[in-house]
């Protein structure tokens, strides 16, 4: 799919849709890297994943609102949501590698990447030409002369939905309209859904669209030039800056230059899980296979249970959650147990779905 | 490791067999080898080998027949004055990460171990526990399922 | 308030402490001296808090440790997370055993005098018995405050409900409290109009709500009197859901694990059903959540490794001077250094047993010779049988309802009121299931493989245990004293316990005996209540016997009342003795009725700071205390 100037509702609507697939995209390797730290350990570290993690459900959620007020129909379910990972993002003038891979310094570095991608300092710039990979987690641009570009930035892409959202509404007061006519019942409010830092909006006009736009955009990297974000909080690029570092931010600190207490990370407090494991990865038939599989289902079922959420039935969040409880532990089970044949490695979740037929 | 892959093995199909989750959910814990050491450290090399040789035995004799696998168990292993002890206290450390004290009886008979005394062999051990799994709870203090879920009917597997 | 800086520059060494004078000396770093602090630091006054115990605790490492601690501990006792420290030490249900008359049992830190052996325990250590405590902040009732006035039983308080209730409603405030407001209007309790608790109600677990289906609304007699039951939610000091009308509409925002560093977690419960003896994620309150704002202004100093030894009395004027105090650096090691705190108002806020042990070993059993006289506690009465569906066990908070329409009636002339516990974990507390039915299954039951899984899901999942909190009434025959025979290794006199029920109480055991019987057979549920003779517990009464468990509610050893001749402290916490001494806490309480005592001390511990301030206010002027 490529993306268009938004001067229509359902382009809107696409680019909503790609925003939810895009804020999901970075869970399954959040978690993979959150999983694989061995239990009673790297505390700091899993603290930081955690709340990162749960960050980004609140800024899929906040998504699946605007797209909900704008009257689209959220889909987590639908084929191709899930990447197949490694999948890419856009760096700028190249696109860098997002993977499924232990708590690493290697990991960390992406994660870095992900939450502070660069950003174009012209406005020229904001839509690029160049090479596309393949498995590009941000759909490319459509030029007016029907050529491929491509967004500089998850920046840039926000931006413009952004714009999008603010030229359709003054389009349709023109008429007396307005562009947040979806059904307010299918808003997630902070009854059903809690986040660690940063509350859930309810999205009922283009003031709560573009501040959930903003929340979904400054979480990850901060305000302005500042280590923490609107809501006082530290932006998850300094969060895991600090595991790098190896000193904790305290209020008042500058950017790179924390001044807490020491983070200890121990990187080899860690289970040895195979980078971007897939299923062919497992014999078949074993326990291991059929346990990655049933992972998948889980997983799927999980995305099912969220569109739901989204669809009017905000109570189901609570049974997400739970679903989550159930998916860490497969998951986990799946992380200690060796794949035969290999020297050391031991299995992970794939994350495939739909499952591919040739298994 | 404090003895060949094989033994680990067995001493995986046996702790399958006597605790009802498979191997798969066993390594699954995180917590094989840190048992299979413990139990040579309490034990000695010996009566863990004794007790992995019974095993090999009764398995080979009973092949794919289930009832004969139980019947078997029973009758050389759970009723064997010095194995079945130890056998009932592999299934406690699975279930709860905790090493009870042999029976007085068993200390009377085969000796006193110097290790074989009441303790969590590691935090982790009771958080793996088997037992949380089997009732579809998660271990109290951890794993903590989310806010709400226990107005949800309980999800207990079947087995 | 998560970048509070709470390490090792807020901590003073014992000659600096010595040196200053403080405008308030707080002995104890729990709920009531971590509200005290709070309150007078917030409007500029200068305060020390000497904590027995270590205080390395407000860090997410810290607090981990604890944790981990209790996951690798054999016993999951309340006081499993938190080290064994011979400097001030803790009394543990664990060192519990049977007495035999006239023998006391010196064997645990609490020296019991019997005649019957009490398992309660408290916590030294930063946040005191806060971190283990279960969460449940009921309110007292209107008639629980006129005891002696409505039923010619126990003591009437000098104050009343409404005169306490705007302290409620701070408590609420600083303890987090959820619930539905609406559910917690019965036997005369009152809620301002508009009145919201500040989070939603904890959802009742699935157990809660099969009980109710076959419970509510029926109707029992007792002495003529008609009662129907009704399960209903129990308010608890942990972050649920936030109310957005509370206070006015400005809505409430939950607070969640302390920590220098920012950290997110604990704010909101996740189930992880181990409130008793740590909530591993911080989403229940404990009272470093309000010492970490107290030690935010930069007015207070905490002094951990510090026991309060003697409170020093000036004998012209009977003012506190100062309070001597032992400062150890190494837990395992008694080495110490003694200090003296001084400053212009002191408060005792160390908990029941500890305030009168130090007043007393002080030699200050005051005029009315009542200091550490009418110690109470909640005896609690458990009954247990397992549901006739599965309901699944240790799921969710430990509880989450409970049957509260039997706290209060007119058969409180004859009997003890009661309040009811559903639990959600099952028969922990009365069998130390699921263990003991695993280590059943397994060496009697013979079973192994699927055969153990499915009997483990058939003998736990079905689990019911009710917990009766039943009323005791002063009397000054229980009590705490201190004898010289025993010390502990800083020398530091031991507490020395009596403790026995009275009929009274008996009679409202046995009615919960036969309520509970009641209860199993409307619900089909099979009993399995037996009471071991052997326990040491265990005591008789009309032909029946139970085993009574301790509520860890300490109370009543420095109750209020209304002159130096009827009671230790006033209405509000003062000293009769001593004008500059307050002493804080479940211990001022004249009766404690069926309510869980860490809300009303808390608001108690509001209406003191407040009295405080106005002294205060009054002389600002160091200068002069100084010189007294």
């Amino acid at each position: 799919m490529s993306l268009k100037r938004i001067t229509t509702l359902d382009e809107l609507h696409n680019y909503l849709h790609a925003a939810m697939q895009l804020e999901h995209a970075t869970i399954p390797p959040y978690l993979t890297a959150l999983y694989s730290i061995q239990p009673g350990t790297n505390s700091a570290a899993f603290h930081v994943l955690r709340v990162v993690v749960v960050e980004e459900m609140l800024h899929l959620t906040l998504a699946a609102n605007i797209l909900n007020a704008v009257g689209g129909a959220p889909d987590l379910a639908r084929e191709g949501f899930v990447p197949l990972y490694p999948a890419y993002l856009p760096d700028g003038e190249t696109d860098f590698e997002v993977g499924l891979q232990r708590f690493s310094r290697e990991a960390v570095e992406t994660f870095l990447r992900i939450e502070r991608p660069a950003r174009s300092s012209e406005e020229s710039q904001r839509l690029v030409r160049r090479q596309r990979v393949d498995r590009g987690l941000l759909p490319t641009f459509r030029a007016e002369d029907d050529s491929d570009l491509h967004f500089y930035s998850i920046g840039e892409f926000y931006q413009e939905i952004g714009r999008g959202l603010a030229y359709l509404q003054e389009e349709k007061a023109k008429s007396g309209e307005t562009l947040f006519s979806g059904d307010p019942a299918r808003q997630i409010t902070p009854d059903y859904y809690y986040s660690g830092g940063g509350e859930i909006i309810p999205v009922s006009n283009l003031e709560t669209a573009q501040e959930a736009i903003r929340l979904i955009s400054e979480q990850g990297e901060g305000f302005g030039k500042r280590i923490y974000d609107y809501e006082g909080e530290l932006s998850h690029y300094y969060r895991f800056q600090q595991l790098v570092l190896g000193r904790y931010y305290r209020k008042g600190d500058a950017p790179d230059h924390p001044s807490g207490g020491p983070v200890d990370v121990d990187w080899d407090a860690v289970y040895p899980v195979k980078t971007n494991a897939c299923l062919a990865d497992y014999p078949q038939p074993s326990e291991l296979h059929a346990a990655a599989v049933e992972f998948n289902a889980r997983y799927k079922d999980f995305l099912g249970r969220l569109t739901q959420a989204f669809s009017g039935r905000p109570e189901l969040l609570l049974d997400a959650v739970g679903d989550m409880f159930r998916i860490r532990e497969t998951a986990s089970q799946l992380m200690r147990n060796p794949i035969p044949g290999t020297s050391g490695l031991n299995a992970a979740p794939t994350f495939e779905m739909p499952l591919p037929t040739e298994t | 490791m404090h003895a060949d892959q094989a033994e680990f093995q067995d001493f995986l199909s046996l702790s399958s067999v006597v605790t009802g989750f498979t191997a798969f959910q066993l390594q699954g814990t995180g917590q094989a080898e840190s048992y299979f050491s413990t139990l040579i450290d309490i034990l000695g090399e010996a009566t863990v080998a004794a007790l992995l040789q019974v095993f090999r035995r009764v398995q080979r004799e009973t092949g794919e027949d289930a009832a004969a696998l139980d019947r078997l168990l029973r009758a050389a292993i759970f009723s064997d004055e010095k194995l079945g002890p130890i056998a009932r206290n592999l299934i406690k450390l699975w279930y709860v990460g905790t090493w009870y004290p042999l029976p007085a009886a068993w200390r009377e008979a085969f000796g006193e171990l110097e290790k074989d005394t009441t303790f969590v062999v590691s935090p982790a051990a009771y958080t793996e526990g088997l037992l949380w799994p089997a009732i579809g709870a998660n271990p109290a203090g951890a794993k903590g399922p989310g806010y709400g879920t226990w107005s949800a009917p309980p999800r207990i597997p079947e087995v | 308030m998560s970048n509070t800086t709470l390490g090792k520059p807020h901590r003073s060494d014992p000659a600096d402490v010595s040196s200053s004078i403080y405008d308030v000396v707080i002995v104890g770093a729990g709920v009531s001296g971590a509200i005290i602090a709070n309150e007078l630091s917030q409007t500029g006054f200068r305060v020390l808090i000497l904590e027995a115990g270590p205080g390395h605790d407000l860090t997410i490492p810290g607090y981990e440790q604890y944790l981990s601690r209790f996951y690798a501990s054999a016993s999951k006792d309340n006081n499993a997370p938190y080290p064994r420290n011979r400097n001030a030490p803790m009394p543990r249900s664990t060192d519990v055993r049977r007495l035999q008359p006239g023998e006391p049992d010196a064997s645990g830190y609490i020296v019991q005098n019997g005649p019957l052996a009490l398992d309660s325990t408290y916590t030294r250590v930063v946040g005191g018995t806060t971190m283990h405590w279960e969460g449940k902040a009921l309110r007292m009732l209107p008639e629980d405050f006129e005891m002696r006035t409505r039923f010619g039983r126990g003591l009437d308080w000098p104050i009343s409900y409404e005169q306490l209730a705007p302290y409620y409603r701070k408590a609420e405030f600083e303890l987090g409290v959820s619930a539905d407001v609406e559910d917690q209007a019965y036997h005369g309790i009152r809620f301002d109009p508009g009145y919201v608790y500040p989070m939603r109600g904890i959802p009742a677990s699935y157990l809660d709500k099969t009980v109710a289906r076959g419970l509510n609304g029926a109707e029992v007699t007792l002495r003529g009197e008609k009662f129907a039951l009704t399960v209903r939610g129990t308010p608890q000091a942990r972050n649920g859901v936030p109310n957005p009308r509370y206070d006015g509409g400005k809505g409430y925002v939950p607070v969640g694990a302390v920590s220098v560093e920012q950290v997110e977690q604990g704010e909101r419960c996740q189930g992880n059903n181990n409130c008793v003896p740590i909530c591993p994620v911080q989403a229940k309150y404990h009272a470093g959540k309000t010492l970490v704002k107290a030690l935010a202004t930069g007015r207070v100093k905490l002094l951990p490794q510090a026991v309060a030894s003697k409170v020093v009395i000036d004998p012209g004027n009977g003012r506190v001077r100062h309070i001597e105090f032992k400062a150890y650096s190494d837990p395992g090691s008694t080495e110490h250094a003694t200090g003296i705190a001084r400053g212009r108002v002191f408060v005792l806020a160390a908990n029941a047993v500890e305030n009168a042990r130090l007043m007393l070993a002080s030699d200050l059993p005051g005029t009315s010779n009542l200091v550490g006289r009418n110690l109470m506690d909640h005896p609690f009465l458990l009954t247990w049988g397992l549901m006739p569906e599965i309901t699944g066990t240790l799921r969710g908070t430990q509880s989450t309802s409970g049957i509260q329409d039997l706290r209060g009636g007119a058969f409180r002339r004859h009997q003890a009121a009661f309040a009811v516990s559903i639990h959600n974990d099952g028969w922990s507390w009365a069998t130390g299931s699921p263990y003991s039915v695993l280590a059943d299954i397994v060496d009697r039951q013979n079973q192994f493989g699927a055969a153990l899984r499915r009997r483990l899901v058939d003998q736990v999942s079905r689990q019911l245990q009710l917990a009766f909190m039943v009323e005791l009434l002063p009397d000054q025959n229980n009590r705490v004293t201190v004898d010289a025979r025993y010390t502990d290794p800083l020398g530091n006199l031991r507490p020395v316990i009596s403790y026995g029920l009275s009929d009274y109480t008996l009679d409202g055991i046995a009615y919960s005996r036969r309520l509970s019987r009641l209860i199993f057979q409307r619900l089909g549920v099979e009993d399995h209540t037996t009471y071991d003779p052997l326990d040491y517990a265990y005591v008789s009464y009309k032909g029946e016997g139970y085993t009574v468990r301790g509520g860890n509610h300490w109370a009543g050893t420095h109750i209020m009342g209304t002159s130096a001749k009827d009671s230790v402290v006033d209405g509000a916490q003062r000293s009769w003795d001593h004008e500059n001494l307050y002493l804080v806490g479940a211990g001022s309480m004249p009766t404690t009725g069926t309510s869980n005592t860490t809300l009303t001390l808390s608001a108690l511990s509001f209406l003191t700071a407040e009295r405080i301030r106005g002294e205060l206010d009054q002389d600002r002027s160091p200068a002069t205390i100084a010189a007294a």
